[in-house]
């Protein structure tokens, strides 16, 4: 098990830069005009142009830029934005925000789905699970875009439960409301996953036999059922971090919370490198170990697994 | 653990319902609190004068600091900051400072404060986005020398000589003189804008290089001061600056919420969690009136919006091709449907926020008539299909098929939006003279006068013609307009120069914009100016 | 307690399986395929899934017999007017027949979402099979090469990708294809992985191994049925979002050119006014919920059949 974590972390590293040099090839590649971009339709002086372009050294080739950025980046060093402000002091503003509304978007999800999920694999084709298929497919054919405001209108200035934004520093009650459509997000498919490996797993041998050997079936639900039907279920939610981060960038938007899929979407637009890169780097750390824990997890799900 | 993972989970979600219960909402304000009124923005670029060229730091700066000319409701300049403005001759102009402004740091406001800001902003090498206002200043094109082989060549611009503008030179404490290139009459005008505000000395590191965090803070010499530091994608806030010798502001504070969407600021503003939205967005228009009642309100603002035809497509050459498609256009439809009467139809090439607009300059171009349009579009043997390009991240979509569709009806022709993800991307494909038939333009003015919507759109060198459109005549009578001795005499020639744009149809007028703007019930008088800024000194609370 | 558990398994899907694994499909090759047909004829779920994907798949191809009118004929006098004779669900924003537009918004959504499920379905079977069979460096490949993906923001990849791929005077429509297909296989891979781990360890695999079953019959014969199901899952719901993500790239301005028309388009651009005029929302939303409803309940359907262990 030890030996597997190490080798784990090394491949970790690996994988950061591999996608840190990828990021930054993409963001190279998509980069026509940054300075035209920040300038929006006013034309840009000649002069103006020149002195940022040495500034930021955008005439550099690709491989020097990535060195450049690399430097910084192994020093501590994530550079300034091309609005000329410190990357680490906005990704120290944007990350503890966007960490507890993912957090939470998936608590709530979690709990949502697997709750449901369990309920309509036991009773596939009942009323409960009907409902909850209807549910979650009106979930699915509304796109985030038309989902955050629409709660929004409903929740926030209609009935006035929650605040209508949550603004720069939240409170975990401000975060409810976009925490809850964030989840929407990726409830679909967890509840879907948790019930089609329930129903599954009711449909294995050992379920039978340890049914045969007279266990309640509150037990056999409750532990092999369950236990068994998590794999999946825990799978997603290491991959639904990579969801949340996308629904994050129009969630955060409405909700007016400036954390990572802001800055990000705000990176992409402005085309600027160093700042997408700085918030993509972190989010990839965070990947690797949410991925690392995730497959720890199966062991202790799954005596079967073994890691050597 | 193994067997009790739905209990864990039931425990987690009471302990989040007990927290939840105990984060409640507290009320704001108190009879003592001072009164702090809160306007949405966006996040501002920069704080520092000389590069804020776009409207939320300008909001911003105009709340800390204050211009030498401000504008009255007929967009006459009238003095601020400045004592006199006088000149002789248009060239050389004598700026006399009032007595008495002090920065927010109590340094006294002087001559030099102004002199030492141009000079750091015309510098090339630093960059300010804003250089290009300086100029038409004497001097200008030493701070700025040209590269030698051109952007893309291996050699790099000469370090300048100076870092001083020759035009720029004091006179006493209070006065200084400007020296421009050329004459030109609207020069008062032009510094009205953010650009030319002061800096204290405070602000400087050394001598011409700004300190690093001048503008988490910037000191000014307005009518409300800092009240902490800029909180990025936050919030920034002011307080009333007692020692202001001006016009008092009538609120004690203003917390500028910064947003990323101008729809959560219409969500808060009609949850009372904000005071006041300059810009309410399309979608919001049709219950804006009812959710606001009399706090919905409209004003007239600069943006000119248009297509223009670039000039390397033959098929488009034809002036009656681009008239016959500008009279299929009816431009009341599009401004009441799709815009919910946030702008107004444009029957002129310049917009009524500056002396000398002429309504229905025009003239019939501009005038619906689809029957004579599709006549005169079959006689000059315009293109069976036309393209409208457009950036796609501006909010273009809606009306850019609309305008399609009525083309479509009325022209007999096929029509096709298509949109480039940046501007950017269109500026690319025009200078590759690709095939993106018309294109989709705007123009917010930077100082109220009317060459400022012809000289750098239409003129043959203007750093905004897109479309290539150069007419002798027209650079001619806007040279004989800036020259001219009296605004008057220019305004004369600048019409002149207008009815030609209105005889080539270079471009086609489309829209004038309109803020549509609202507030809540705690304060009243909210204006909202051309350039889109809330009038502070107006601004009251309610009771 | 867990070694209870395998101890029995061990014994029972040998045995469950022996029709279609062990020395019963040898005989028979294809008595799998023709059970599951025997089933599914008797499905009622089968035959409505059935019927719709097939009315929608019609709907995409002849759009002409649904409707005789224009999708593209728009007038802003009509704008959200309500429903009439001519148009039953009424006029969108831009005065366009909403009924038409749905029709014809089959074409690009229905085309876009099924190639693209299919295209990153193939990538991630590919890659979630092999890093789960073989383990190892070859999982600790894939599964890095996973998180590298995931790690990159599929907004920037995507506008990088269709951006490079597109040429403003094509529709936009393969450029999309291609980029959701290379950009959502992720969790399709991540389920495929977990699920090969788990059912490579049960002991009829191990059974058929011994029994010298080679690598291409243990993945396809006796994991792949086993493992399928959280994987078809996974894909019947990534064909939804993939029509919807399609809207979100064609507002970006790098999706669909021009005045295609699609579904997801449709719902983004009516969801600005749904306070005003719920219809042009309502109808793409619902046929969009309708068309993966159907592809969720054959998948089901076809899995159920298809199961060895149902039998």
């Amino acid at each position: 098990m030890f030996r597997y974590f190490v080798r784990r972390v090394l491949q970790g590293v690996l994988t950061f830069f591999g996608a840190t040099f990828i990021v930054y090839a993409l963001m190279f590649a998509n980069q026509t005009d940054p300075l035209q971009a920040l300038a929006g339709e006013r034309p840009l002086p000649d002069n103006v142009r020149q002195a940022l372009t040495e500034r930021y050294h955008l005439d550099d080739p690709f491989i020097v830029q990535y060195g450049h950025y690399m430097r910084g980046l192994l020093t501590g060093d994530f550079g300034v934005s091309l609005t000329n402000r410190k990357i680490s002091e906005m990704m120290s503003q944007a990350w503890p925000v966007t960490i507890r509304l993912a957090v939470l978007a998936m608590i709530i999800a979690v709990m949502i789905s697997v709750t449901a999920g369990i309920i309509s694999g036991i009773r596939r084709g009942g009323p409960f699970d009907t409902v909850t298929l209807v549910i979650t497919l009106i979930l699915l054919a509304l796109p985030i875009v038309v989902l955050a405001p629409l709660a929004q209108l409903l929740f926030g200035i209609q009935l006035k439960w929650f605040p209508a934004t949550a603004g720069a520093d939240p409170g975990l009650f401000q975060l409810i409301l976009p925490a809850a459509v964030l989840a929407s997000l990726v409830i679909a498919t967890e509840i879907r996953v948790t019930r089609a490996s329930v129903a599954e797993n009711l449909r294995a041998d050992y379920v039978r036999t340890a049914r045969a050997k007279g266990l309640s079936k509150r037990r056999v639900i409750g532990i092999h059922v369950l236990r068994n039907s998590l794999i999946p279920v825990v799978t997603l939610i290491g991959l639904d971090l990579g969801n949340l981060m996308a629904g994050a960038i129009v969630t955060e938007g409405v909700f007016n919370i400036p954390g990572v899929g802001f800055n990000l979407f705000r990176g992409i637009r402005t085309e600027d490198g160093p700042l997408v890169v700085g918030f993509v780097s972190i989010l990839v750390i965070v990947f690797i170990v949410v991925n690392l824990v995730v497959d720890l997890l199966y062991a202790v799900l799954d005596p079967r697994i073994r890691y050597e | 653990m193994r067997g009790h993972f739905p209990l864990k989970m039931a425990v987690g979600a009471t302990a989040i319902m007990l927290l939840v219960a105990g984060c409640g909402g507290g009320g704001d304000d108190s009879g003592d609190e001072p009164f702090v009124a809160s306007i949405g923005i966006g996040e501002p670029q920069h704080l520092i004068p000389s590069n804020t060229t776009e409207s939320n730091g300008a909001e911003v700066l105009a709340a800390l600091f204050t211009p030498l000319v401000d504008f009255d409701a007929n967009n006459n300049p009238v003095l601020v900051a400045a004592e006199s403005i006088e000149t002789q001759d248009n060239k050389v102009w004598t700026i006399k400072l009032k007595d008495g402004f002090t920065f927010h740091n109590g340094e006294k406001v002087t001559a030099d404060n102004y002199i030492n800001a141009w000079n750091h902003a015309a510098y090339g090498p630093n960059g300010m986005g804003g250089s290009y206002f300086f100029e038409r200043i004497e001097g200008y094109d030493a701070l700025n020398p040209q590269d030698p082989d051109g952007e893309d060549g291996p050699q790099k611009a000469p370090t300048p000589a100076t870092n001083k503008l020759s035009g720029l030179a004091k006179v006493d404490d209070l006065t200084f003189t400007v020296t421009l290139k050329e004459p030109f009459s609207g020069w008062r005008s032009v510094m009205g804008y953010t650009v030319f505000y002061p800096l204290p000395n405070a602000a400087w590191a050394s001598e011409g290089v700004l300190k690093e965090d001048f503008e988490e803070a910037p000191i000014g010499n307005g009518p409300f001061k800092m009240k902490g530091k800029w909180e990025h994608d936050s919030k920034i806030e002011v307080e009333k600056y007692d020692a202001y010798p001006g016009e008092k502001p009538k609120v004690d504070g203003i917390l500028y919420k910064i947003y990323q969407d101008q729809k959560a600021q219409y969500a808060d503003l009609s949850s009372g969690a904000l005071d006041v939205v300059t810009s309410i967005p399309i979608e919001n228009l049709a219950s804006a009136p009812t959710d606001l009642g009399d706090r919905f309100k409209k004003s007239p603002n600069s943006v000119f919006q248009f297509v223009g035809f670039p000039t390397f497509l033959p098929q488009y050459s034809k002036v009656e091709v681009r008239k016959a498609i500008s009279m299929a256009i009816n431009r009341k439809e599009i401004t009441d449907t799709i815009f919910r009467g946030s702008q107004a139809p444009a029957t002129s090439f310049v917009s009524p926020a500056v002396a000398g607009y002429r309504e229905n300059s025009c003239g019939e171009a501009c005038t619906f008539d689809p029957v004579k349009a599709k006549a005169l579009y079959e006689q000059a043997g315009g293109p069976k299909q036309i393209k409208i390009t457009y950036n796609a991240d501006g909010g273009h979509k809606a009306w850019v098929d609309a305008t399609c569709n009525q083309l479509k009806t009325n022209l007999g022709v096929d029509c096709v939006g298509v949109g480039e993800p940046k501007f950017a991307d269109l500026l690319t494909k025009l200078e590759k003279k690709e095939d993106v038939g018309l294109i989709r333009l705007g123009w917010i003015m930077d100082y109220p006068l009317m060459e400022n919507y012809l000289g750098p759109l239409y003129s043959t060198n203007g750093s905004s013609n897109y479309y290539g459109y150069s007419n002798p005549e027209f650079d001619n009578l806007l040279k004989l307009g800036s020259a001219a001795p009296t605004p008057e005499e220019a305004i004369k020639y600048w019409q002149q120069a207008e009815d030609i744009l209105a005889r080539d149809m270079p471009v086609i007028p489309l829209r004038l914009g309109q803020n549509v703007y609202g507030h809540s019930e705690r304060v009243k008088n909210v204006e909202v100016d051309r350039f889109s800024k809330v009038d502070l000194l107006k601004l009251e609370p309610a009771s | 307690m867990s070694n209870v558990e395998s101890v029995t398994q061990a014994e029972t899907p040998a045995a469950a399986t022996a029709p279609n694994g062990g020395d019963g499909g040898a005989e028979k090759p294809r008595s799998l395929a023709s059970d599951a047909w025997r089933d599914l004829r008797r499905n009622w779920i089968f035959w409505v899934a059935a019927v719709l994907v097939v009315l929608v798949v019609v709907m995409a191809a002849f759009p002409g017999l649904f409707t005789s009118a224009d999708p593209s004929f728009c007038q802003l006098s009509r704008q959200h007017a309500g429903p009439s004779g001519s148009a039953i669900f009424g006029y969108d924003f831009q005065g366009c027949d909403v009924y038409a537009r749905t029709i014809y918004g089959a074409r690009n959504s229905v085309a876009i979402g099924l190639l693209a499920t299919l295209m990153s379905g193939a990538i991630s079977l590919v890659i979630g099979m092999a890093a789960g069979y073989f383990g190892g460096w070859v999982d600790a490949l894939l599964a890095r090469g996973i998180d590298i993906v995931l790690g990159i923001p599929t907004l920037l990849a995507a506008i990088v990708l269709a951006r490079r791929l597109s040429d403003s005077e094509d529709s936009g429509f393969l450029p999309v294809v291609l980029t959701l297909g290379v950009l959502t296989w992720t969790t399709g891979a991540r389920i495929m992985r977990s699920s090969v781990i788990a059912a490579k360890s049960q002991d009829y695999v191990a059974a058929a191994r011994m029994l010298g079953a080679g690598h291409a019959r243990l993945m396809f014969r006796h994991i792949l049925p086993n493992a399928a199901a959280p994987f078809v899952v996974v894909l019947t719901i990534l064909l939804g979002a993939n029509i919807a993500t399609e809207a979100t790239l064609t507002f970006l301005g790098v999706g669909l050119r021009g005045d295609e028309i699609s579904w997801g388009i449709d719902i983004s651009q009516a969801s600005q006014f749904v306070r005003e005029a719920p219809a042009p929302l309502v109808w793409p939303a619902l046929f969009l919920a309708a068309t993966v409803l159907a592809f969720i309940m054959l998948g089901d359907a076809i899995r159920d059949a298809f199961d060895p262990r149902l039998r």
